[in-house]
């Protein structure tokens, strides 16, 4: 059933561990960019979804729905094949001057994440007594200001778990920027595949640095709560 | 490009769309995603359901090796899963699979890690009191967890199962890589020929998806709020 | 004693011989014994292999040549989409019977599988916008773009270490990636160029320029081993070769007449 040499060396040195290394370099590069750049949308779609302007609020849902209600491989391929027709030409060609396949998949994976960001920082701001507020705004806070320095800091605690949950989605999920052209992890164990014919060798390699990756950031955010409990128990 | 969009390219490819080559040829577009869904999701609910259970078995020996198989799964791409179930699949079977097959048999061990974690949640939030008065009753822990908690625990998961059966939906389009004719792979196809309309493909089927799964997340909003409704009395 | 053991190393030598025979060589047998020939095409290469939009069935050059080895077989064909990624692992994992899906034989395939005589000939070629490219030295240090798991890939990266190679799922995206300008060629054989040339909307605008990295013969290929196919592929070329069936289907997609005029500067033979 079994009859396959191994040959792990292929993963380990030379030509194809630079490719994959490669890979690895960029599947962080894209992750940690979109994942700071989907928290900050995340909050700010949060913040209108919230927002006691009509409008807004409609525009906010509509976002939040939308975009968590569709794969985000067509989401991929709309940003980078499908913007060019509602861009202006000057926009596209300036576009086409950058690295369009990491700038495309960046958009897609920050939107993606963003409305489900949103969605979690929201249940973690319902989760805050309306009490607090009151007592913000009466003490002379704006709404935005009592927002900022009262009720946000408390809600993000809350939401860590979740946020965090969301950001190893989405270092899984650059995965799919394959399909654009970037040269990202899965990528590249796919080239090496293809060059070799040695399948097993290149997606174990791959799998595990996933896997690693993974383990990274849950234990970050595992030392980040033990540090923000002990400060809190100090206190 | 002198009409701006253009979407007599949806109309001339919409049985496409929604049936592929069916009759004459395999069955494709929309009708296969939702097949792929519903298929691996029936298989996920069971396969979740098990892993679950075991998951918050209380001998350490099958507690922990469940565990490791849930985290692995969940720390590693869907698109992995994929690749090695298109490598392991038929090398473990000893006769070649189809690519449908594969791609049903990586979305259900993906979603069934999934939904280990919600039935693991749902049966750690029924109270201890509950198990005690039923190991109280003469009834074995594993029938305690079976006839008293589970169902209990069930009706709280539903609006969670749902929704990842809209994540279900949505991975479908996954199949794509491994050349399965499901509704991305078909738009892929019919924009590869067309050239010209992408984003009026792309936006097309982009609706379509969301027509589906929002039909799917509003069920599971109003399950929600049935259920915290029925709490609070 | 020894002659004993001699005939006993005889038997199970024949014995592991005839059962690697079966193992490899019987995919002929089979596909009788189902009546179903199955085989991987292109599904989005217009004039090779592509969807038909009235009949929504993939027609084209590749699969007019499956479908005549399928008839002289005197079984059904069953036709699967595969790209040049997944081809090879596919016909590996047994999920297809032959692949007739734009492959060029290389001696580095040549080790993973079996190549029939060749049924196309053709070069590997740049398409680009017109008159930003007179000759391979233009193309230095530019974004090309081709297809995962193509021989086209590797000969661009070889012939042009310090372009940058972005491959996607298949060619007609790069070319879309190309109408964007977010590449500045694509690089194929020039007999798949010419067709997505040909059915762009704004052919006018690209051209493909008079210079070639590479000369590429497609093969149907087999499973390593699997003889007895083969050798009833090949002589299945040879008399389409013959009675004018292959000049047929050629003149069908690349006539005069076609989308893709070209002349057909080859004939099938038992030497390449």
């Amino acid at each position: 059933m079994f009859h396959y040499q191994f040959d792990w060396g292929i993963v380990t040195s030379g030509k194809y561990f630079e490719w994959l290394l490669s890979g690895l370099y960029t599947t962080v590069q894209l992750s940690a960019v979109s994942i700071v750049l989907a928290f900050l949308l995340g909050l700010i779609i949060a913040m209108m979804r919230m927002s006691r302007v009509l409008p807004v609020r409609w525009f906010a849902y509509g976002y939040l729905e939308f975009f968590r209600n569709t794969p985000l491989l067509v989401q991929m391929f709309f940003w980078y094949f499908g913007s060019y027709k509602l861009l202006p030409e000057a926009v596209n060609d300036v576009l086409a001057q950058t690295n369009f396949e990491f700038t495309a998949a960046v958009i897609a994976l920050t939107i993606y994440t963003s409305a489900f960001i949103a969605e979690d920082i929201r249940s973690g701001v319902r989760s805050i007594p309306k009490e607090q507020m009151e007592a913000a705004r009466s003490s002379g806070f704006s709404y935005i200001r009592a927002m900022q320095y009262v009720v946000l800091p408390q809600a993000i605690r809350i939401t860590i778990p979740p946020l965090i949950n969301q950001f190893l989605n989405l270092t899984k999920n650059s995965s799919l920027a394959m399909t654009i052209g970037v040269a990202e992890l899965t990528y590249q164990a796919r080239q090496v595949e293809s060059y070799t014919f040695r399948g097993y060798e290149a997606f174990t390699a791959a799998t595990l640095v996933y896997l690693a990756l993974s383990l990274f950031i849950t234990g970050l955010v595992n030392l980040y709560n033990k540090m923000v409990l002990m400060r809190m128990r100090g206190e | 490009m002198d009409p701006w969009l253009d979407f007599t390219v949806i109309r001339n490819n919409l049985t496409y769309f929604f049936i592929g080559s069916y009759p004459h040829g395999n069955l494709g577009g929309v009708a296969l995603t939702l097949y792929l869904a519903v298929t691996s999701c029936v298989i996920s609910f069971v396969g979740g359901l098990i892993l679950g259970l075991l998951s918050v078995s209380r001998h350490r020996a099958i507690r922990y090796p469940t565990l490791a198989v849930i985290n692995t799964v969940r720390g590693v791409p869907l698109l992995m899963v994929i690749f090695w179930m298109y490598f392991l699949l038929p090398s473990l079977l000893g006769h070649p699979v189809p690519e449908s097959r594969t791609v049903i048999a990586a979305l259900a061990l993906f979603t069934s890690a999934y939904m280990a974690e919600i039935v693991r949640a749902g049966v750690e939030g029924i109270p201890r009191g509950q198990t005690e008065a039923a190991l109280a009753t003469g009834l074995r822990p594993w029938q305690a967890l079976v006839y008293v908690v589970l169902p209990q625990g069930l009706r709280n998961m539903l609006p969670s199962f749902v929704n990842q059966f809209v994540s279900l939906i949505k991975d479908t389009s996954l199949a794509y890589i491994v050349g399965v004719s499901e509704l991305t792979q078909v738009a892929t196809q019919v924009n590869n020929r067309s050239m010209v309309h992408p984003t009026e493909i792309f936006f097309f089927i982009a609706a379509v998806y969301f027509i589906i799964c929002f039909t799917f997340t509003s069920i599971s909003r109003r399950l929600e709020s049935r259920l915290a409704w029925r709490k609070s009395i | 004693m020894t002659k004993l053991a001699n005939l006993l190393l005889a038997i199970v030598i024949l014995a592991a011989l005839s059962t690697a025979a079966i193992a490899a060589g019987d995919t002929l047998a089979e596909i009788k014994r189902k009546g179903v020939l199955v085989a991987g095409v292109k599904d989005s290469l217009p004039p090779f292999g592509y969807i038909d939009e009235q009949t929504r069935r993939i027609v084209g050059y590749d699969v007019d040549f499956a479908r005549a080895i399928a008839d002289k077989l005197g079984v059904k064909l069953e036709l699967k989409p595969v790209s040049s990624a997944s081809r090879i692992p596919q016909l590996m994992e047994r999920h297809i019977d032959i692949i007739v899906a734009t492959t060029s034989n290389t001696p580095q395939r040549q080790q993973q599988i079996d190549f029939s005589y060749a049924y196309f000939f053709t070069v590997q070629k740049f398409l680009v916008k017109k008159g930003t490219v007179k000759s391979l030295a233009d193309l230095e240090g530019k974004k090309i773009g081709t297809a995962k798991g193509s021989d086209s890939e590797q000969n661009a990266s070889e012939a042009l270490p310090s372009a940058t190679i972005l491959s996607f799922d298949d060619y007609p995206q790069a070319f879309l990636a190309l109408q964007q300008g977010k590449i500045f060629a694509v690089t194929t054989d020039e007999a798949i160029l010419a067709g997505i040339r040909q059915k762009a909307p704004n052919k006018e605008k690209f051209e493909i320029p008079d210079f070639q990295i590479s000369d590429e013969a497609y093969g149907i290929a087999m499973r390593k081993g699997d003889s007895a196919l083969r050798d009833f592929v090949n002589k299945t070329l040879l008399e389409m070769e013959a009675s004018g069936q292959a000049k047929e289907i050629f003149e069908k997609w690349f006539g005069p007449q076609s989308a893709t005029p070209m002349s057909r500067a080859f004939s099938i033979t038992a030497d390449k």
